[in-house]
């Protein structure tokens, strides 16, 4: 017993200076000599291990994957910096913001509705996307919506670029990233359970609910297959006739919007 | 890089730095572990981004009771692990090997790189759950010892025992696999 434990000691001492201090299998057993036998295949073995698990991330995936981190990150770093009602529960945020939008008038949350970044009414349209959202129940339906509110960042990318305006590019570039995330986690949620026939001669209420969601995840894949052709073109488009300060911020958003449909629909199938 | 408890402290204050810091630190080692745990190097990619991007929604939580930084990421990646492969139980996978493919473009480099990969996930079926977690901890993962024992909840002595099972049955796996191709 007291031997086990001895070579089970000496055998990870010497994976310990193998696979991190990077000494050789002969360096080890000089110091075992009398565990040679036992010792020398198992650390063959190990180091083989170790061989064939040197693996990368592809240099463009790490570089689009770092880029969508750091915008996470300063978007956490940016609602830190302003916390909106951060002592209520999010419901009740939902309601207060209903509650001033109404009292504002409806005049003005439908005029904010199509502002830009650059009009006094923009948060307008940015608290009653948060109110929506929160009030919004389902998966599915939040995720259609995540899908809407991608589509109108997309519209504001392209305006602010126009404008030559390279920061709101780069702040709405963040938004739409993180709509995007939003929208493949959900879209995520929503898979499971889709039948194969979609319609069945004599179908149970529970048959009915599996049919509605899977039409339902179909509506939502079309409409994800159609901005993932048509929000990366558009912004393309966009960066021709751009002016050269907006165009890596465009290409940014460009590489944003291909990687966040690319793992939205990955995400249903 | 600055020692792992600041730069976590610093983090949880939502440093953005050090939070930088820390993902560029250890991104590949997550995904060597879970390219290794799924077979499949593309979900790899987005599964260890995801790793990232939930440990900075809930790294507020992370305490510093003598697990480290590194092994509270390997427990994440683990369940997501998990999760995938539980989803992943009722659909039909591509052959694990062909997956983990490397990217090198010298077709021999490739095909010998292949031929170890394959081998390699072969042969770790053949081994128990926590010996096959020992592995992909240790090797993959590059964690030391005492971190594989935090993230499996088991003691060093325990651990270390593992170890070598996991290395003799995988050797005993690979002899078998060498052997059947001679034959």
């Amino acid at each position: 017993m007291k031997k086990t434990k001895e070579f089970n000691n000496i055998l990870d001492e010497c994976l310990e200076r193998l696979l991190v201090k990077g000494e050789t299998i002969e360096q080890c057993l000089q110091s075992y000599p009398e565990q040679v036998a036992e010792l020398e295949p198992l650390l063959q073995t190990a180091l083989a291990t170790k061989g064939a698990l040197i693996m990368q991330p592809r240099p463009e995936f790490k570089a689009k994957a770092r880029y969508q981190f750091r915008s996470a990150l300063q978007e956490v770093a940016f609602r830190r910096r302003r916390p909106l009602f951060g002592w209520v529960p999010r419901w009740a945020t939902a309601v207060i913001i209903v509650l001033v939008l109404l009292l504002a008038g409806g005049g003005v949350v439908a005029a904010a509705g199509n502002s830009m970044p650059d009009n006094p009414l923009y948060p307008v349209k940015l608290a009653t996307e948060q109110a929506q959202l929160a009030l919004t129940p389902s998966d599915m339906n939040k995720a259609e919506l995540y899908a809407k509110l991608a589509d109108r960042r997309v519209v504001e990318i392209i305006y602010m670029a126009n404008q030559g305006d390279v920061r709101q590019v780069e702040v709405i570039t963040q938004r739409l990233d993180e709509r995007l995330t939003m929208l493949a986690r959900l879209a995520s949620a929503t898979v499971g359970g889709a039948p194969k026939a979609l319609a069945p001669a004599e179908e149970t209420v529970g048959d009915r609910d599996v049919r509605v969601r899977a039409n339902n995840q179909a509506k939502l894949r079309t409409t994800l297959a159609y901005y993932a052709i048509n929000h990366p073109a558009g912004l393309r488009a966009a960066l021709d006739k751009a002016p050269e300060s907006a165009k890596p911020a465009l290409r940014r958003a460009i590489a944003v919007s291909v990687a966040g449909y690319e793992r939205a629909l990955k995400a249903l199938d | 890089m600055q020692d792992e408890e600041s730069l976590v402290r610093r983090a949880q204050q939502r440093d953005e730095e050090a939070f930088a810091q820390l993902y560029e630190a250890h991104f590949d080692k997550i995904y060597r572990y879970v390219a290794f745990k799924i077979g499949n190097k593309t979900e790899a990619e987005d599964m260890t981004q995801q790793v990232f991007l939930n440990a900075l929604q809930s790294i507020s939580s992370f305490k510093w009771r003598g697990i480290l930084f590194s092994a509270w990421l390997f427990r994440i990646a683990h369940n997501q692990v998990v999760d995938y492969l539980r989803k992943k139980t009722k659909q039909a996978t591509a052959p694990l090997g062909e997956s983990l493919v490397s990217n090198d473009s010298n077709p021999q480099l490739m095909a010998e790189h292949k031929l170890d990969i394959e081998q390699l996930v072969s042969a770790t079926k053949r081994l128990t759950r926590a010996q096959r977690e020992v592995i992909s901890l240790r090797f993959a993962g590059e964690l030391p010892i005492a971190q594989v024992a935090k993230v499996m909840g088991r003691s060093q002595g325990a651990v270390k025992a593992l170890q070598r099972s996991a290395i003799v049955a995988l050797r005993k796996a690979l002899l078998m696999a060498e052997g059947n191709e001679k034959d």
